[in-house]
């Protein structure tokens, strides 16, 4: 690892043909260009070009298996933003209770001195490339319980975290914005040696 | 009883009833805001709550709670509160027993098995002893946690905090470090026996010098008042408007500020005529 | 050789078996802290017979947060909040406890209405509670489909909570005194339609695809039958000691607030297994819907908060014009106020079971001390004699039986 393999023009991209599909008006249309410039060159063709990172990019983030870490609260939200009415699995993020098999761990809730020592073993068991989104105020800092005598004061003492998600608890839009938030840090800083 | 607190069955009589069945086992015995509160010797605690749960009139069959409560400044500072409620009378109770660091409570895990559990936590929270219990470990703290955490003297932040150490590669525990202390206020007025020094209180101390100025009275504020103001302006000030940037007091614009020097979002990737996200 | 043959045939009893030269011995396995049947983050250290439990010990106090202690050095009203943090799965049953454990300390009065809101939201959160513990209890034992629709509701109890207090969950809604505001009518208008339609149609739906089923029923009757005298002695309440046959409900013997005022019927199980606390809590949540309708018939027009202006602050509006709603605005965010010295022991029928608040003042602005008295802490202490002889696999079963949060186990 450590190589970038990144090389050559880009072609998984939007290509610039067919008339504009929208004009200023209130709905906007999926970019019909797209699609259709990618159906020509696939049936053309018989193969899509693209570079890997941009290949590895949409696969991890169309695919973020997230580790149930529900601690607390804000488990009961994060149950709420997997069930059908905000239905996060339609952004590839299916809750595994694996660490081997997830890619992403939402650390819900409380992180308390005697639970600490088992996240961290979980985390260290997650494969890499992991992402840790700490959700809500108290995986965030200790939140309302930051001056007491058995909570960790912010899950990011123990993990390194890439996404917080602010609230108590945050709301299920609120964490499935943090995920799509991730979503786009991986398209940003991602690459393979991570 | 005006609030809308659960009624149960009526106090009447039951002091007369548990003083009947616990004799010199029953310390005191009060009545405060509806609930009955029995203080029993400790040493006969066992048979005082096998006679509260088996006498015919008392029947009290359930155990629902161990509270322990610490008051330092008591000599046997802590007390043992065991709410107890009866299913046939409807009634509940609190027996209190009182003890310290030492002596050790005896255990009534055998008349309620749900004791053991209640008994741990009390044990764990303010380091009661009960004699008795035979799984007397620590339930609710961090595994070789030291201290008792409840006892007014443990202070609330504790002494050890947590955190990963890249160099062990493990959990380290360390010496708690807070960013910014808890604060604490008290609303004792200076009034009524704070007793801190306000600043400036320590002037009050001193002897007055001479010459120092008396404090206005109230008839001088009166005359003062009624007197007209010949030190105000004649004209009235101009009246402020914001016409220009400059009297919103807003400022220049900080040049980095610019739409184009932003940095590129590389996530937007830009479509021919605007595309969704922008 | 022979040695080994007698070796063998001294050996094949039951009490100490062996195949060949490998004895076999119970072997211990460590269920959590992180598993997703646990229910949040229990640790059951279990020794196993093969696959029967021979004794378990749960680990608890994995999400000790030290609440108790944290109350002491908050205010009366800033210490409310936290009530909504120990079960979160109902948080106003939780503030429920606490207000009414602070008026019967401050003897203070409670208008009608509030009474009625009070009543009316805390059934609102057994029938949200429930739809939690049916739906995890039916995953648990290996249905997926139930657990889609009753979060379903519970998705729609949030959005009222949401439009009554301005929190998807954790409310502080109940304040001392009577709640925080008046509902305006359209949501209660809302709540009726919903209790009328929605709520039958989807509870009575998933509910109706695992009352019957067989494997269901497999997996769950005669599962941890727990008799009448074991409940007394291990401090049962709730649906726990009402799934074993003892008809104990805290709104029935003990009423506060409006429950006096309605009619409802207390369900009993018959046998006292994980099937029957499981149709305990069907049955219950077919009764909030009864007592909210009855609430919502009754509820009169009038003040939401007590008028006493030493305890519940006024309102903002009138904080702004007034210098003496200002000032005991100001006073009564800042210092809050003062409860008489003394000591109550209130309980409440939360959804779980008895949720108590034992509470001490001592005449300041402060709790001397506040003790919680979780429901599961008692359950959960007899899951070891609940699951003796039971296979590793029902003992998911009997924990979702048992409705267990650690916010509130742990506290």
């Amino acid at each position: 690892m450590g190589v970038n393999l990144h090389s050559g023009p880009v072609e998984f991209k939007p290509q610039a043909h067919g008339g504009s599909v929208h004009d200023g008006q209130a709905v906007i249309q999926p970019d019909q260009g797209f699609f259709d410039g990618l159906n020509g060159e696939l049936t053309d063709k018989g193969f899509l070009v693209t570079s890997t990172e941009e290949l590895f990019q949409w696969a991890r983030t169309g695919s973020l298996w997230w580790m149930t870490f529900g601690l607390a609260c804000c488990a009961v939200e994060m149950i709420h933003v997997n069930m059908p009415r905000y239905d996060m699995e339609r952004f590839g993020a299916a809750p595994r209770a694996s660490p081997r098999q997830s890619d992403v761990m939402i650390v819900a809730g409380t992180l308390c001195n005697k639970m600490a020592p088992a996240l961290r073993r979980v985390y260290d068991q997650m494969s890499n490339p992991k992402y840790v989104i700490s959700m809500g105020s108290c995986a965030n800092g200790g939140g309302y319980y930051h001056y007491s005598y058995s909570v960790v004061r912010g899950c990011d003492r123990i993990v390194p975290v890439d996404i917080y998600v602010p609230g108590c608890p945050p709301t299920a839009e609120a964490l499935l914005y943090g995920v799509m938030q991730l979503q786009r840090k991986i398209r940003r800083a991602g690459s393979i040696e991570r | 009883m005006r609030a809308p607190a659960p009624r149960f069955a009526a106090n009447d009589g039951v002091i007369d009833a548990a003083r009947a069945a616990l004799g010199p086992w029953l310390v005191d015995a009060r009545e405060h805001v509806g609930e009955v509160a029995l203080i029993v010797d400790r040493a006969n605690l066992v048979p005082a709550m096998t006679a509260l749960r088996d006498t015919k009139g008392l029947e009290y069959q359930q155990l629902m709670e161990i509270a322990g409560v610490d008051y330092p400044e008591r000599d046997k500072r802590f007390e043992v509160v065991y709410c107890l409620l009866s299913l046939t009378r409807n009634h509940r109770l609190h027996v209190h027993v009182c003890t310290d660091e030492d002596r050790p409570v005896p255990s009534v895990t055998g008349l309620w098995p749900v004791a053991g559990w209640l008994e741990r936590e009390v044990y764990d929270l303010y380091g009661v002893l009960f004699s008795g219990n035979s799984d007397l470990r620590r339930i609710l703290t961090d595994y070789g946690f030291r201290g008792h955490p409840l006892r007014k003297d443990f202070p609330l932040t504790g002494y050890t905090e947590l955190r990963y150490s890249e160099e062990e590669k493990r959990v380290v525990y360390e010496p708690v470090k807070l960013a910014q202390d808890f604060r604490n206020f008290d609303f004792q007025s200076p009034w009524e026996g704070a007793e801190y020094v306000l600043p400036g209180d320590e002037k009050g101390a001193q002897a007055q010098g001479k010459g120092a100025q008396t404090p206005a009275s109230a008839d001088a504020v009166k005359k003062a008042d009624a007197a007209p103001d010949k030190t105000a302006p004649a004209n009235a000030p101009e009246t402020k408007t914001t016409e220009s940037p400059k009297q919103t007091g807003a400022g220049e614009p900080h040049p980095g500020n610019k739409a184009e020097d932003k940095p590129k979002n590389p996530d937007v990737v830009p479509t021919k005529g605007g595309g969704q996200n922008q | 050789m022979s040695d080994y043959v007698d070796e063998l045939l001294h050996k094949t009893d039951a009490a100490d078996p062996t195949t060949g030269d490998v004895s076999i011995q119970n072997y211990t396995i460590n269920f959590g802290p992180q598993h997703p049947a646990a229910h949040g983050v229990l640790r059951l250290v279990m020794e196993l017979d093969g696959e029967i439990v021979e004794r378990i010990d749960p680990h608890v106090g994995l999400l000790h947060r030290g609440t108790e202690k944290l109350i002491e050095y908050k205010t009366y009203s800033q210490a409310l909040p936290y009530f909504d943090r120990l079960d979160y799965c109902s948080p106003m049953c939780m503030e429920h406890s606490y207000v009414l454990a602070v008026e019967k300390l401050l003897d203070l009065e409670v208008p009608l209405r509030a009474q009625y809101l009070r009543t009316f939201f805390a059934e609102l959160t057994r029938i949200s509670n429930h739809m939690l513990n049916l739906g995890s209890h039916v995953m648990d034992v290996g249905a997926m489909t139930p657990n889609l629709w009753l979060f379903e509701i519970r998705e729609d109890c949030m959005n009222f909570y949401e439009r009554a207090s301005g929190a998807r969950m954790h409310a502080n809604y109940f304040r001392v005194g009577g709640v925080h505001q008046d509902v305006p009518l359209k949501l209660l208008t809302d709540i009726a339609d919903w209790l009328d339609t929605r709520l039958p149609r989807l509870f009575e739906d998933a509910i109706s695809l695992v009352a019957n089923n067989r494997i269901f029923k497999q997996r769950n009757v005669d599962i941890a039958v727990v008799n009448r005298e074991d409940a007394i002695k291990w401090g049962f309440s709730g649906p726990m000691i009402r799934g074993s046959g003892i008809p104990w409900d805290l709104r029935k013997s003990q009423p506060y607030d409006a429950y006096d005022k309605v009619d409802f019927d207390v369900p009993v199980g018959t046998s006292g297994d994980c099937y029957d606390r499981f149709m305990v809590r069907v049955e219950e949540v077919r009764q909030s819907a009864r007592i909210m309708k009855q609430c919502l018939a009754q509820m009169p027009e009038g003040p939401v908060l007590a008028t006493d202006r030493k305890v519940t602050p006024p309102k903002r509006g009138e904080m702004k014009r007034s210098m003496e709603a200002l000032i005991h605005h100001f006073k009564l965010y800042t210092e809050g106020y003062h409860v008489p010295a003394g000591e109550v022991y209130v309980a409440t029928e939360s959804p779980k079971g008895e949720f108590g608040v034992y509470l001490v003042s001592d005449g300041s602005n402060k709790p001397y001390r506040c003790k919680i008295r979780p429901t599961a802490f008692s359950h959960l202490q007899a899951m070891e004699f609940m699951s003796k002889g039971h296979m590793l696999a029902d003992t998911t079963a009997i924990l979702g039986a048992m409705d267990i949060v650690f916010g509130e186990c742990d506290r």
